[in-house]
């Protein structure tokens, strides 16, 4: 089975194909604010590396969040477009989920930085269920839950020192990914959503009002 | 010769749009998915707000497009994309979807300034002759604009701060208009009369517009008449403003048409819808045997149809990119 990876939710662009158990192409780049230039001719690279056609493609999976809001779309639009014209439905990936999938422990905290102190968090078991949904939180909440449970394991997408707690930067295990996620549910095109986990703050500046 | 059919992609600011239009010319299907009413609850066009609705529609867009027009992608010749000027974020989902289908189709992919396909409009109403001035009037653009040939433009003017549109929605929300406004002055400008002395912006003899003096001195006057007591007679504003604004305009695109030796004149983007603009014109045209074109409203207000009609000259050109193109927020058409 072939599936299609594509996460350009963070400066870190990472597309990949895999066949089964094996990656026959990958590439994970940091390239912050160019994703719009390089996303769609990296695809193209990856997926001749690989030495298949697009419509080879059992399963594309995307991230669709949380992340820069930007990145997010850019991924989504050309998985999307692409689900569309192959006529294949589309797997979305949790960005929080993906870093706790390349990772292991009793706890997993995934942890991505939202700015202004703030983060997206996943909190997992080690067969990565989910103890708290994936939400935006602060600082505060985040120390609360690190008291709270033993030996969590920190992960994220950047170097993080959050009141003192280092959070080590992972690389995605794009097996460990794509296996986990083969059998969830498939979107169709026309349905599949970001997962910002935030209003734009014109909409929270409306709502308070 | 071969038919070409543009597949036209176009997301610059609140409009999904996508159409298919066949030699620059005949437009076979048009999607236009409008988002105001997501936008009039914040008084404007939220960016952040239009880039998220851009996503979730683009499929459907095109997948309406195609079923309109009864064609499949490999149907499709060229694919024409508005790359700039405009919201980034609201760019960036057109410019991802074309470069996706041109890479899975192996189509050119053709760069379309946003502003090109303002003035191709036309083109979908009847051919475009040369040389030609073109007004172009929107919320983002005041330009006037030399072309001698097809596809070959020449800024000889533009707005030095607010775009005519954006000063018109301005004004409105100061009058308590709904979003957007400047329909609705057009409107109430016809029942009023010229009582409030404003200034004329720019009335100089340079091609170059500036509408935020005269946005300021509404928003003071409304202000200075509100403290006194005074009510404001609406729609004697709304005249006063336009009546200022019309005047200007029109009097620089009579300067350029007789400067340049022109005998056409194109007027295009939103505004050219509006009534007081078109009036006028077509008052000091009368008798100087020139050839005045403004498109339909549907062509008017952004659309992929006019991004269509301009792809097929700048494909007729050269021009076309590869797929590392990337949109522009801000991007001169012309060689200034």
């Amino acid at each position: 089975m072939i599936s299609l990876f594509i996460d350009t939710s963070n400066s870190d662009v990472s597309i990949a194909v895999c066949n089964d158990d094996v990656i026959l192409a990958n590439i994970c780049d940091s390239i912050p604010n160019m994703h719009s230039v390089y996303v769609v001719p990296y695809l193209e690279k990856i997926v001749n590396e690989a030495g298949i056609d697009f419509s080879d493609i059992d399963k594309i999976m995307v991230v669709n969040g949380p992340g820069s809001f930007t990145g997010i779309r850019i991924g989504l639009t050309v998985a999307k477009i692409l689900g569309y014209c192959l006529n294949k439905s589309i797997i979305p990936v949790s960005s929080l989920k993906a870093l706790a999938l390349s990772s292991s422990g009793d706890y997993i905290m995934s942890i991505i930085d939202a700015r202004n102190d703030n983060y997206y968090i996943g909190f997992y078991d080690r067969y990565y269920n989910e103890i708290i949904p994936e939400h935006f939180a602060n600082i505060e909440e985040i120390n609360d839950l690190l008291l709270k449970y033993d030996d969590v394991c920190l992960v994220s997408n950047s170097e993080l020192n959050i009141n003192n707690y280092i959070v080590n930067k992972v690389s995605y295990d794009v097996l460990n990914i794509v296996n986990y996620y083969k059998d969830e549910e498939e979107i169709d095109a026309h349905n599949l959503k970001s997962n910002y986990l935030k209003l734009p703050q014109a909409v929270c500046d409306h709502n308070d009002k | 010769m071969k038919d070409i059919y543009c597949l036209a992609i176009e997301s610059s600011c609140d409009e999904t749009s996508m159409s298919i239009v066949k030699n620059g010319v005949e437009e076979v299907a048009t999607v236009v998915l409008s988002q105001i009413d997501i936008h009039k609850t914040y008084g404007g066009v939220v960016p952040e707000v239009a880039s998220r609705s851009h996503v979730e529609s683009i499929t459907i867009v095109l997948d309406e497009v195609l079923n309109k027009a009864n064609m499949t992608m490999d149907d499709i010749d060229i694919i024409g994309v508005t790359y700039g000027p405009g919201l980034i974020g609201s760019l960036l989902i057109g410019l991802q979807a074309a470069k996706t289908l041109a890479m899975l189709y192996h189509k050119p992919l053709v760069p379309v300034h946003h502003i090109a396909g303002h003035i191709y409009a036309n083109n979908l109403e009847e051919r475009l002759k040369f040389p030609l001035i073109a007004l172009v009037v929107s919320g983002g653009h005041t330009d006037l604009i030399y072309m001698k040939e097809d596809y070959s433009f020449e800024r000889i003017g533009s707005t030095l701060d607010d775009a005519v549109g954006e000063a018109y929605d301005k004004v409105a929300k100061v009058l308590g208009l709904s979003y957007p406004g400047g329909p609705l002055i057009d409107k109430l400008a016809m029942q009023g009369a010229d009582t409030y002395n404003l200034p004329y912006p720019l009335d100089d003899s340079s091609y170059n517009f500036s509408f935020s003096g005269l946005k300021s001195a509404v928003v003071n006057l409304v202000h200075n008449e509100k403290q006194r007591g005074c009510e404001i007679r609406i729609a004697d504003m709304a005249f006063s403003f336009q009546k200022r604004v019309v005047t200007v305009i029109t009097k620089k695109t009579m300067k350029a048409i007789a400067e340049y030796n022109v005998k056409n004149l194109v007027i295009a983007g939103g505004v050219a819808a509006n009534n007081g603009l078109r009036s006028k014109m077509v008052e000091l045209i009368k008798d100087k045997n020139i050839k005045l074109s403004i498109p339909r409203i549907k062509y008017c207000t952004d659309n992929a149809a006019m991004i269509g009609a301009a792809a097929y000259y700048a494909y007729k050109k050269g021009i076309v990119a590869d797929l590392y193109l990337n949109a522009k927020a801000t991007d001169s058409l012309y060689n200034d």
